[in-house]
Order: structure tokens, then sequence, then C-alpha cells
């Protein structure tokens, strides 16, 4: 069965980015979201064990996001991607409950390298 | 042409532009010792290069303002992020004479600087580079055109006869105070009087005589108020005072000082001397004031207590 | 979205379609990302990071580019320009004069605050968001462009007299918006960048294999 893969920024251009930055041979079934509050919907739907989330969003933004994620206690392993790359705010994220950190612009193989030291990938 | 040779020559041609280009090129490491500089800094600061290399920049300029220098060059170096300053913000980093006699109207050469990080073979930062340019034409015409500004800008905030400010500037800055005194309060007084009997003096010795003795008042004012005071010529002979960060009594003495002092002065007319007298209204600022408007009229209600009692006096307006 | 929302008004017009758009808005997001990050760094606060708001405006609309700074009494804003690689436009920084005192004591500066001071303060934050803006830009479009001298706008002057003063040739703009905020500061300025007409078709070369 393929893994429920939420991706969310508000540019769809940035979407295009992660999906094709994806390993190659992973089965995933992806989802998108344009903001955090249809993030939270399709997580709530089952749509995103992992998600692969931006910070800077208009209507709910990324920390938003994390902290509904713990208020509500979704399943979700969420791994931040941003353009907002001030140490402070990977700490915040970080004590949010983000298992991971990636600065933008996304380069294929470090999105690799951290789904492989989290056991999401084993390519 | 060999490849060794094509180099040597494209270094060689590399540096006699560096040499002479119309611009100061100066490269320091990160001790701010200076590294190389080239001809527009050589010659523009008398100082030899042979007397510069490896020492200290605030050593061979001692003039540089070290801790705004280093402030510019710490951010450039850690942040690995250009720089610019502008004459605005000092009309210059190094202190060159402006060296034109003829067309030089300033006596130091204006300079904007750019501050670059060097980025060395290992990746890091080896080297901060400055480039000086002379600025002097530019910052020259922008300082006429403001000091031209300026003037205008006075002529039409002071009265011409009394160099007072006139009465709209004198109520705009009124009422900016007043503005002010809503969100923090301080002792402030409003003083307005008029010159006694003034019209007798228009009808009897002329309107030449009038300005003078206009003018003398004014300048009585000047001579008795302090710098932070807000003097204006508020009507024909009537003029107002408001005084910051000044309780009623002190605001009362002067008023007296004023008045005192008006009374005896001899005024030089074409028609004679003269000696006028002024009557005095005092007001505190009130919470009570919605409006600016309500204060100048609790002043000229005690202007005209004074007038009524006989003139030559200064009244308080009562709250 | 909120960038629409924000402006009220959509862009219809041929030239910007919606991807493109959106593809200068990311790029603009990873830019201001990295400015963010040294201006937090500098002022050891952090920075809320700005949605860029990308449009395509005519001259007379360009004080809506200004979201931000529009309900400030007064201003003072630095221009520089840029160019590189057939790309040219103006990189302008609108600050809004109620930021200096928290600006001061952000940089531990003591004592009052003239005039000069915060022409300090302007050119420093000026140096860090357009520079690293810019850079951050170029890298990703893989050009580099040479900043000119910047050029002091104005101290204390309000909006509608900067944008006035500064009357150009150009009809239309590419602008690009980004409205910084120090967090729990009552800081405020506006990035603008402002790109030529004729260097719209060579961006959109330049990303077009990004859009592939």
């Amino acid at each position: 069965m393929s893994l429920p893969l939420l991706i969310v920024d508000d540019s769809s251009f940035a979407r295009k980015q992660v999906i094709r930055a994806l390993p190659k041979e992973w089965e995933v079934e992806v989802s998108q979201a344009g903001n955090g509050e249809e993030a939270i919907a399709l997580i709530e739907q089952g749509k995103g064990e992992v998600v692969l989330l931006d910070l800077t969003m208009p209507v709910m933004d990324g920390f938003a996001v994390l902290e509904e994620i713990r208020a509500k206690d979704l399943p979700a392993i969420v791994i931040v991607i941003s353009g907002d790359i001030q140490p402070e705010a990977e700490a915040r994220v970080m004590k949010l409950g983000a298992v991971a950190f990636i600065k933008k612009p996304l380069e294929p193989a470090v999105l690799s390298q951290v789904l492989r030291d989290f056991g999401i990938y084993s390519g | 042409m060999s490849q060794g040779h094509h180099g040597l020559e494209e270094f060689h041609w590399l540096i006699e532009v560096m040499q002479t280009v119309d611009v100061g090129v100066l490269v320091l490491d990160l001790e701010y010792r200076v590294t190389a500089w080239n001809g527009f800094i050589e010659n523009n600061s008398g100082i030899d290069s042979s007397d510069a290399m490896g020492k200290s920049l605030f050593d061979v300029f001692p003039d540089l303002s070290v801790e705004w220098f280093k402030h510019k060059g710490d951010t450039v170096v850690q942040l690995r992020n250009r720089a610019f300053t502008t004459w605005e913000q000092r009309p210059f980093v190094f202190k060159f004479r402006n060296n034109r006699p003829i067309t030089g109207v300033t006596e130091y050469m204006y300079q904007n600087c750019t501050f670059i990080p060097v980025i060395g073979t290992t990746g890091s930062v080896q080297n901060l580079a400055v480039i000086v340019y002379d600025v002097t034409d530019i910052a020259a015409s922008k300082l006429e055109l403001k000091a031209a500004n300026e003037r205008l800008a006075q002529l039409s905030r002071t009265d011409g006869l009394t160099k007072l400010f006139n009465r709209g500037y004198w109520e705009t800055l009124f009422e900016t105070e007043f503005m002010r005194q809503q969100r923090h309060v301080r002792d402030m007084c409003l003083i307005m009087f008029d010159i006694d009997h003034f019209k007798k003096v228009n009808d009897t010795y002329g309107h030449q005589a009038g300005d003078d003795v206009i003018r003398a008042v004014a300048e009585a004012v000047r001579s008795n108020s302090r710098a932070t005071d807000v003097a204006g010529r508020y009507g024909g002979e009537e003029f107002a005072i408001l005084l910051l960060d000044s309780d009623l009594d002190n605001t009362y003495a002067l008023a007296e000082r004023l008045r005192a002092s008006i009374a005896n002065t001899v005024v030089k007319t074409e028609a004679g001397d003269l000696q006028v007298t002024v009557s005095l209204g005092v007001a505190p600022w009130s919470a009570s004031f919605a409006h600016h408007g309500q204060w100048i009229e609790a002043a000229d209600q005690a202007l005209y207590h004074s007038k009524q009692a006989g003139r030559n006096q200064t009244s308080v307006a009562s709250t | 979205m909120a960038f629409t929302q924000a402006k009220g008004r959509i862009l219809t017009d041929e030239v910007l379609d919606e991807e493109l758009r959106d593809c200068f808005q990311e790029l603009s997001n990873v830019a201001v990302g990295r400015a963010a990050d040294l201006l937090a760094r500098l002022l050891n606060n952090f920075v809320i990071m700005p949605i860029p708001v990308v449009n395509l405006l005519e001259r007379s609309e360009l004080s809506m580019a200004l979201s931000s700074v529009q309900d400030a009494q007064s201003v003072s804003a630095v221009c520089q320009g840029f160019t590189g690689s057939k790309i040219a436009g103006e990189a302008l920084l609108i600050f809004n004069d109620a930021s200096f005192t928290d600006m001061a004591e952000l940089t531990h500066f003591k004592g009052e605050i003239t005039e000069q001071i915060e022409l300090e303060l302007l050119m420093d934050i000026a140096n860090i968001l357009i520079g690293a803006c810019l850079k951050g830009l170029a890298e990703q479009i893989d050009v580099s462009f040479s900043q000119g001298q910047p050029y002091l706008l104005g101290q204390h002057i309000n909006i509608d007299e900067l944008l006035n003063k500064n009357g150009a040739s150009w009809k239309r703009l590419l602008t690009i918006e980004l409205p910084y905020r120090l967090e729990g500061r009552a800081v405020n300025c506006d990035l603008l960048l402002l790109f030529t007409e004729d260097s719209l078709n060579v961006l959109r070369d330049k990303v077009s294999y990004l859009l592939e």
C-alpha cells in the first residue's frame, strides 16, 4: 500500500518542485494543500501520514499547522521545507514537533537523505 | 604567445587600469591592515604606498572613525554582504582635501563608499575591499538646492517685519505641541500680549514709527525668551509666546520681565523717541482644553482683563 | 490566496500569468528568507517572514504596492538601482519613521536619536535587505546583479510626497513587495523590488526551465 504524503505550500510552483524532488521509486499517494487550513483537513482525512510543510503561508502558516497537529494529536510526521532559514525558525518548528528542517531551495539529495534518516523511505 | 606570457600581460594591464581608474580601491585584511590600494587613494591622501602597506588603516588615517568603520566592516565580513555608505551619512570617510582651486566649492572630498567582502579560495571571507567614489559635485549641488529650499521655507515661516514666526506657522507649531501634550503632559504656558494704544501711535506718528515700535517689541521678546520658547507675531500688534517646560510661576516672571523691559525701552523713530507699554495674558495648559483654540481664548481673556484693569500689566487666566 | 485578497485586485493581464506570478513569488520567498536570516542575526531579533506580493502595476497604482507602510505618518526611503544579464530595476526600501525608536534599541544605541542616527540605521537595514534579496534572487535564476550607489530619497516625508517626487517615464513595472516586520517590535518596513517591463521577458526566459 502506498504512503499518504501531503505537500503543503502556498506556491504551486514550490509544490511542483517538491514533487520533482521526491525519490523516483518511492511509492506514495500525493495530496496537495495551498495553506494550513486545507492541510489540517487533509491530515484529518488520513491523507498526510507524512507531511512536507512550508512555513510562510497565508490563512494559516506552518507554525500554526504544527500547533494544530499537536493540539489535535494528529498522526502525522512533519518535515518542514522552508524559505525562512532563521535559526530561530528551525528551533521553533523542532520544538513544535517537526522531525526535520530543510532549507529552500530544495535539493533532492537532501530530501532523500532526511527521508532515509527517519526510515520513511528506504531506497 | 605562450599561455603564461598572455596571463602575465593580462595581469599587467589589469594592474595598470586599477592604478589609474578614477575611483579609490582599498583592500584590507581582516585585522584592518592595508593590503593594497590604488593610485587614487595614494594621490588623494598624499601617503606613499610603501608607508602604508601592512599597517593598520587607523594608524594610516588617524581621522577615520574607528568605531563606525569597524561596525560597517565587521557586518560586511560576518554577513558576507556588501554595504554601501553615502555622503549623506557622513560627508567623507577618508579626509581627502578637495584640491580643485577653481571649481572646488567644498574643503573636503565628499564620498560614497562600497564595502565588499572578498571571498578567498577557501570559500571564506579573507579580505575587505573598500571602493571610494568622489561625489563632491553631486553633494555640493544637492546641498545648494537644499539650502535654497530652506531659505524659501524660512521665508514662508517668518514675519518680515519682526523676524518672529508668522501667525500661520506659529499656529502650526502651537497645534503640534498641543497634540503632543495630549500624549505626554509637561508644564506648558502661553502668553498673549499686545501693545497698548497702538492705533494712537500709528495715527499720531505714522506707520513708519509704528513699524519701528513693533520691531522693538519683537526684539524685547527675543532677548527675554529662551531658545525653546516659540514666539510669533499673532496679529498687527498682537504677539504670542508658547513656553515649553515652564510652570506658571516661571512664565509669570518672564511676562513681567518682558513687560518692564518694553516699558523701559526708548524706541528711536524718525518722528522722535517713543515709549510704549504692553498688556499681557498668561494661560497655563489645562487638561480641560479640548481644542488648542480654547487655550488661546483663555490667554486672550486674561489679556483682556489686563486691559480692563488699566493696561501695562500681566493677568493670569482663571482656571 | 491572501495576496489577491489583500490587494483586492487580481492581475488578469496576459503578460503575467498565474504560473509565472506564482514562480516569482516562490523565488522571492527563498530570497527574502536569506535576507531575513541576516537581519535577524544583525539585530538578534526574530523576523516575521513576509509573503511576497508580486504584481504588474501601472505607475499610478504603485501606492497599492506599499501596503505595510501605507498608514505611516512619515517615512524615510532609500533606493538603489541594479542591473545584470539584461535585467534591470530598482530596489526601494521604505521605513516607517515610527520604527526608529525600537530599531535604535535593538542596535544598542543609546542617546538621542538624531536624523543622522536614523540615516545610519536606515542604510544598515537597506544594505542587508536589498543586498541579500537581490543576491538570493539572482542565484536562483543563475545571473548576477551589480548594484549602483544607493540614493536617499528623503527622510520624514509622506508616502505621496515620495511617490510624486520621483516621476519616471516608465509605464508598467513588475513589482515584488516584501513587507518586513520584527517580532515583538514596532518595526516595519517595505522592500519593493521594481523591474522594468523589458526585464520581464528576460526573467520569463530565465525561469522557463524551472517551470518545465
